[in-house]
């Protein structure tokens, strides 16, 4: 069976579902995996019955790690914070997470390693999401002492996913607020991976070309697309393109690091590199592009499917695309089972998963490829991807964000491919920028020009009687 | 010479074809102000007026309860619009930090 390996995802995945609606003791299920797979190893030789126990190993599997990342370890920092204590305590350990600086308000994450409350001191673990009041130069890895009350994070929202299930999907359970700078005590050494530490330095690096070379509004847009940057992007601009469903755009995917696989493997060709090295280099440059995109569920999805091409091109055998998307699935579930309800992971696996199922399948009864005017195949082969992906998502987004644009297909057949031009343009001016400033001018005009441009059609789609509608 | 594929072909033809439309955005930039519309959104698309905002529109906004959304617009009202973004600390139960979200969201006109 060619695609075994999706099925054992799939149910890896039901497992991960089945678990968190029905309360089951973690030993009970590690009993029932370990007689099934007793069986399996008796039923070596009985291919059909071999299959079934697998599949129910799988599943077993999932409900295993998802009970398992309910269990926090004991020296947990969560075990130390109650809802009602305003102790102040001394935390130790250092920044795990870019600063996200908002107005006067500064967050991050901090990864705790010691704790001290009223002279008594624990080694401890955990992270903790520290909210300053004020703005202070940090940066990620930076060792520190901070003085605060912890408290637990608590939900605030009568939706079904609350701020209280976000953060803990993120290993989050409490909250750290610091008032002034008095109550932060920087350390002198530094801690991280070295590999994130030069991925931001990159990134740093990529969003001062950006803004060098482009006004506020298309460098914010361009940060979000090429950079996974969105914190510049205005609020009427984000909203209109919720409205029109093309917020996708601002996002970084599959298709950026599609590109940033090309732009490398055409600048090692160019050195002539030979064809392994450049595998090898090119699967670097994917890992550090994901570090420096913020490792968002999207980037990681598209990460994994790269390098799972890159090694079947490597071995020389023929990839399968459903294998490469569940492998992405399951490297994130294992990592973190509860992602698998995070909206950001549906959405994402579920559009790439209704692209390539219903795209070939629509385009051959469509007899797309028969058509003889090339622009006309590639705006109904734009329109047959748009429409997959909306359908593939729909449910997801109408359940969660409680809208429904028809007029989202229409939109895309326009925006997608200007989006297309833009994540070019903006991957030139970045290159250009770092290697050759005197092109980057150029580059910049007409990066600004379809940006605008993007932003005009955007407005205009969503005034069309019926484009969209909240219920 | 460098031996590339038809797609590495189309990469260096749509390099030139960036920096020609560069080149010629620019140009056309200076000749004609109109031009520089193509270049820069108009404001309208990245704020919006609070001269012109309607109490329904303030609220869909989500950064404002709805008393002080009303008085907003009562505030528009008995002044005959905001002269700059700064009267808006003059409304009741608009502080700094409310202040810096929403001078993000809305524009004087």
């Amino acid at each position: 069976m060619k695609r075994l390996f999706s099925i054992l995802v799939i149910f890896y995945c039901v497992g991960i579902i089945l678990v968190n609606l029905v309360w089951v003791n973690f030993w009970t299920i590690s009993g029932c995996a370990v007689i099934v797979l007793g069986m399996a190893r008796v039923i070596l030789r009985k291919n059909y019955i071999f299959f079934v126990l697998t599949c129910i190993l799988a599943f077993l599997l999932g409900a295993l790690n998802m009970k398992n990342s309910y269990i926090l370890p004991k020296c947990h920092i969560s075990h130390l914070v109650y809802y009602k204590n305003d102790a102040i305590c001394s935390l130790t350990g250092f920044i795990d997470s870019d600063p996200e600086i908002k107005g006067e308000q500064t967050s991050f994450v901090f990864s705790a390693k010691k704790i001290q409350i009223d002279n008594l001191k624990w080694a401890c673990c955990g992270k903790v999401l520290v909210k300053m009041d004020f703005s202070q130069d940090l940066n990620y890895a930076d060792s520190l002492i901070l003085r605060g009350v912890l408290r637990r994070s608590s939900g605030f929202s009568s939706r079904s996913c609350s701020y209280q299930d976000y953060l803990s999907r993120q290993g989050i359970f409490s909250i750290m607020h610091i008032k002034n700078s008095l109550q932060i005590i920087p350390q002198i050494n530094k801690d991280g991976s070295k590999i994130v530490i030069f991925s931001l330095w990159l990134r740093i690096k990529m969003e001062q070309v950006i803004n060098r070379y482009l006004m506020d509004l298309p460098a914010g847009i361009l940060s979000a697309m090429v950079l996974g940057q969105r914190k510049a992007i205005p609020w009427l601009v984000n909203n209109s393109m919720i409205k029109s469903g093309t917020v996708h755009i601002l996002v970084v995917s599959g298709f950026n690091v599609g590109i940033v696989a090309f732009i490398i493997n055409l600048l090692l060709k160019i050195i002539r590199i030979r064809r392994k090295g450049r595998i090898i280099l090119v699967a670097i440059s994917l890992l550090i592009y994901c570090f420096v995109t913020g490792a968002t569920n999207p980037v990681v999805r598209a990460t994994v499917m790269g390098l799972v091409f890159l090694l079947a091109h490597l071995l020389k055998r023929d990839p399968d695309i459903y294998n490469s998307l569940a492998s992405a699935a399951l490297f994130i579930l294992v990592i973190n089972p509860r992602q698998l309800f995070d909206v950001g992971f549906q959405l994402s696996f579920s559009s790439v998963f209704a692209i390539i199922y219903l795209y070939p399948k629509l385009k051959q009864l469509l007899h797309i490829d028969n058509y003889k005017i090339i622009i006309l195949r590639f705006v109904f082969e734009g329109f047959l991807v748009s429409f997959c992906a909306w359908i593939g998502t729909i449910c997801i987004i109408s359940y969660n964000f409680r809208i429904i644009s028809p007029v989202t297909v229409l939109a895309n057949i326009f925006i997608v491919p200007l989006a297309t031009l833009i994540t070019l343009c903006g991957f030139t001016l970045v290159l250009c920028g770092l290697l050759c400033p005197f092109l980057a001018g150029l580059v910049s005009t007409t990066t600004a020009m379809l940006i605008t441009l993007l932003l005009n059609i955007n407005a205009a789609v969503i005034k069309i009687p019926g484009a969209y509608f909240y219920f | 010479m460098v031996n590339l594929t038809p797609e590495e072909k189309r990469v260096v033809l749509f390099l030139l074809i960036v920096a020609f439309c560069g080149v010629v955005l620019n140009n056309l930039a200076k000749l004609n102000c109109h031009i520089k519309k193509l270049l820069c959104a108009e404001t309208c698309l990245i704020r919006l007026n609070l001269n012109r905002i309607s109490l329904e529109e303030l609220l869909k906004t989500k950064s404002l309860p709805i008393k002080i959304s009303q008085r907003i617009i009562d505030y528009r009202l008995e002044h005959g619009g905001f002269s700059s973004l700064d009267d808006l600390k003059e409304v009741k139960g608009i502080g700094n930090k409310r202040y810096d979200k929403l001078k993000e969201i809305f524009y004087i006109e």
